[in-house]
């Protein structure tokens, strides 16, 4: 896969996971009941204790996260861009794994909501070390030398 | 005459063109290597910062910061038993009917008593429906059951009956209004009987012997399950869920986008009011 492919596929990855916690945040200060085909058990995630952090919703804050991996992806491209999306998919992954966590062993419910915003998250944790590791590829091949540098004047000049 | 370089000269210059081509190879590599170790350590910083701020989550919140129902003599109960007490002050009750029994209309309210979303509803738009309606005679309101949050389906029943048996002494709504108050996080096992008699007792006027003695009476079990058979026969998927009609009449199916506006219950009350 190409390098701009996969960046394509972040960024709709992204926009993806954007709508979720966007719905999710809704659904929460609404009021309202989630969508859901299994039955009370999206009701029960976000009604639970788990579902706020420090007094703020864990759905605020994977839409926060989400803009934050958003905006380093449509970034112009450089190391400290990459480096920032990979911080930011990196920290959504931990915490999607810990809401994962308690999910299955403190609520005893899965929200399909949430399980598909941890397998967004989990995505674009992978592409996005992937793409940091890769660096801009500019080190992976040589350069074609065309004589006219300031390194090769210095050469021919000894 | 083109003059020619000397062998000499060319193998000279071939010499340096190669060993730059060679230095630069091992700068680029060495430059690359460089990269590629500074990056694989951010990338291992910033997974251990991750798993260390997780860790510290997970031992945070542990105990899931798990809310348990307060304590019947503790100052949250209190001020849950005050407020339940000045909302029903004076409001007829019959068994599970709160409101003037000739209240031209009827709304019907099914519930669990562990169910987050109920108590969302009995803390927000309930009370205005009450104030409004219920105080001034319109509107009479039957509390029914239906088991979506409770787990366990012998909880389900017990807690029930118990809000059925205060229903006896015509303090059904004190039961189920202080219930919702002080509920606890679901599935922590707070519904205990010390939780259940410890709500019964901060009914002010009921007598505790004869609501330990009713919370006996076959008849309730039967009246939980008539409520699960009527939630079934309505279509209800979860609660709280809503029928509404004339009293007398025919009730419908009152779908409601949200639990914490009274405006879309008053909407319907007052169409009906109208009718």
């Amino acid at each position: 896969m190409s390098r701009r492919t996969v960046h394509i596929v972040m960024i709709v990855l992204a926009v993806i996971g954007l709508g979720v916690a966007s719905y999710l945040t809704y659904v929460h200060f609404a009021g309202i009941k989630p969508a859901c085909t299994a039955g009370e058990s999206c009701t029960k995630v976000q009604t639970s204790v788990y579902s706020k952090l420090v007094g703020v919703p864990v759905a605020l804050m994977g839409l926060i996260g989400y803009i934050a991996i958003l905006g380093s992806l449509l970034a112009p491209e450089t190391e400290t861009s990459r480096f920032a999306t990979l911080i930011f998919t990196l920290a959504g992954f931990g915490f999607s794994a810990y809401l994962t966590y308690r999910e299955l062993f403190s609520i005893h419910a899965i929200c399909e909501w949430c399980a598909s915003s941890a397998g967004i998250m989990t995505i674009l944790m992978l592409l996005s070390v992937w793409r940091f590791l890769r660096g801009d590829g500019s080190l992976d091949a040589p350069r074609v030398e065309t004589g006219e540098g300031p390194l090769s004047a210095q050469v021919s000049a000894n | 005459m083109i003059p020619v370089e000397p062998e000499s000269d060319l193998t000279r210059k071939q010499r340096r063109e190669q060993a730059r081509e060679e230095r630069k190879a091992i700068e680029e590599a060495s430059a690359a290597q460089s990269a590629q170790r500074k990056r694989l350590i951010q990338l291992g910083g910033v997974a251990a910062v991750v798993v260390v701020i997780i860790a510290i989550i997970l031992v945070a919140t542990g105990s899931g910061g798990s809310k348990k129902a307060p304590a019947p003599s503790s100052p949250a109960a209190k001020t849950a038993a005050t407020e339940v007490i000045s909302l029903l002050q004076g409001i007829p009750q019959s068994g599970i009917t709160l409101g003037n029994p000739n209240a031209p209309i009827t709304l019907q309210y099914f519930g669990d008593l562990e169910c987050p979303f109920c108590k969302q509803f009995t803390l927000s738009a309930l009370p205005t429906i009450i104030k409004k309606y219920v105080r001034t005679g319109k509107v009479k309101i039957e509390y029914r059951s239906m088991q979506t949050a409770t787990r366990e389906r012998e909880t389900f029943q017990e807690q029930q009956v118990a809000a059925l048996a205060a229903g006896k002494q015509n303090l059904m709504w004190h039961y189920v209004e202080l219930f919702y108050h002080e509920q606890g996080e679901e599935d922590s096992g707070y519904v205990t009987e010390s939780y259940l008699q410890g709500l019964a007792a901060q009914i002010p006027g009921l007598n505790l012997s004869d609501w330990s003695a009713a919370r006996n009476d076959p008849s309730y079990p039967n009246q939980v399950i008539a409520d699960a058979q009527a939630a079934n026969q309505n279509g209800f998927t979860g609660t709280p869920s809503f029928m509404i009609g004339k009293t007398g009449g025919g009730l419908q199916k009152l779908e409601v986008s949200g639990f914490t506006d009274a405006s879309q219950f008053e909407t319907a009350i007052e169409k009906l009011l109208k009718a």
